[in-house]
């Protein structure tokens, strides 16, 4: 009541719940959002309500909301290493991707399985950009809820081995420029140098790097992109 | 030598995160001179016990200021419940001792000491 600082001792366990959390969930991976299973997702949740207990609900000892907090990361821990260990553990734990559509035709037993409707097939189709159900030869619910499909052959797009058109390799951009400083590793990195890089910002009209944003610079296609600070908008 | 550097740092962090979240049962015992609760408690106890209620009084006076002191060193680790219920105890004790009901007073001390026993339980 006199002594007691209620701000100072949530301010001590945050710092205790914010840095055990960060270690925690780098501990669990890489695992995006959009990869989640409806199960990650609710562990997600979980995790995140007994860690803001541990921040905030001083009516309780710290020390039991931790080990929650640690039992519970282990025990996703252990399901992750088990689905990388065991195929069949994998498909206990994680399910497997189910087809929904197959040869054009819906799966009307699988999805009522899945607990699947229509309206979401439907949804996730236009998602796709697939407005026409005779288009899709085959149409896969993923374990993570997201939907893969395959058109038909007459409906895929064409591609350049289609048109007998031999196309470059596309690589990966490098930065040669970030906020005005250009960035002496990737110049190497891109197999070009300091004077390469000044005289095409010079045929751009532009006289030093500091006046550029973004500087970047594909090696295979020997495209570069340039963003000044300056823009040209009319 | 990077994650061995990464991992040991990790560990300390943990070390020290479970060291204040389970330090109650150290900082509640006596640190220095003039700090042991139950020193005090167990003296008002007897104060009481033989109807002495001046030195009750000042031994209380020892008990409630070694308590304000105790407080901040264990609030990290202990239930804000258990804080609060020994304030309680501690303010009706000095109600009982003024007011020179044996009975009462005896019974807040006990409860007092239960409270005390469940810090960091």
């Amino acid at each position: 009541m006199f002594a007691l600082n209620e701000a100072l001792v949530v301010l001590v366990r945050s710092i205790i719940a914010f840095f055990t959390l960060l270690i925690f969930a780098r501990m669990l991976g890489k695992q995006q959002i959009s990869q989640l299973t409806f199960f990650d997702y609710v562990l997600g949740i979980t995790i995140g309500s007994i860690a803001a207990s541990l921040s905030v609900d001083i009516t309780t000892r710290a020390w039991p909301h931790w080990v929650g907090l640690a039992t519970w990361t282990g025990a996703v821990f252990i399901l992750q290493e088990t689905s990388i260990r065991s195929k069949l553990g994998d498909r206990y734990l994680t399910g497997e991707p189910s087809i929904v559509i197959m040869n054009g035709q819906i799966m009307e037993k699988t999805m009522k399985k899945l607990r699947y409707t229509t309206s979401d097939l439907l949804e996730q189709l236009r998602d796709k950009g697939v407005f026409d159900l005779n288009k899709i030869g085959f149409a896969v619910l993923e374990t993570n809820g997201q939907l893969s499909i395959l058109l038909k052959p007459e409906y895929q797009p064409v591609t350049p081995s289609d048109l007998k058109i031999t196309s470059s390799n596309a690589g990966l951009s490098n930065q040669l420029i970030y906020d005005g400083l250009v960035i002496e590793a990737n110049l190497a990195r891109a197999g070009v140098d300091r004077i390469w890089l000044e005289q095409q910002l010079r045929a751009q009209g532009i006289n030093s790097p500091s006046e550029v944003y973004l500087a970047g610079y594909d090696a295979n296609s020997g495209s570069l992109y340039i963003d000044k600070y300056q823009d040209n908008l009319s | 030598m990077k994650s061995l550097k990464y991992y040991a740092f990790v560990a300390l962090l943990f070390a020290v995160f479970i060291f204040i979240m389970n330090s109650g049962d150290l900082f509640k015992k006596p640190l220095g001179s003039g700090d042991d609760f139950m020193l005090y408690m167990n003296q008002v106890e007897e104060n009481i016990s033989v109807n002495e209620w001046q030195t009750a009084s000042i031994n209380y006076e020892k008990l409630h200021r070694t308590w304000k002191k105790i407080v901040p060193r264990i609030q990290y680790s202990v239930e804000k419940d258990e804080i609060n219920a020994i304030d309680v105890n501690l303010a009706r004790l000095e109600s009982c001792i003024t007011s020179q009901d044996k009975t009462l007073a005896l019974l807040e001390l006990n409860e007092a000491r239960e409270h005390w026993h469940d810090l960091n339980r």
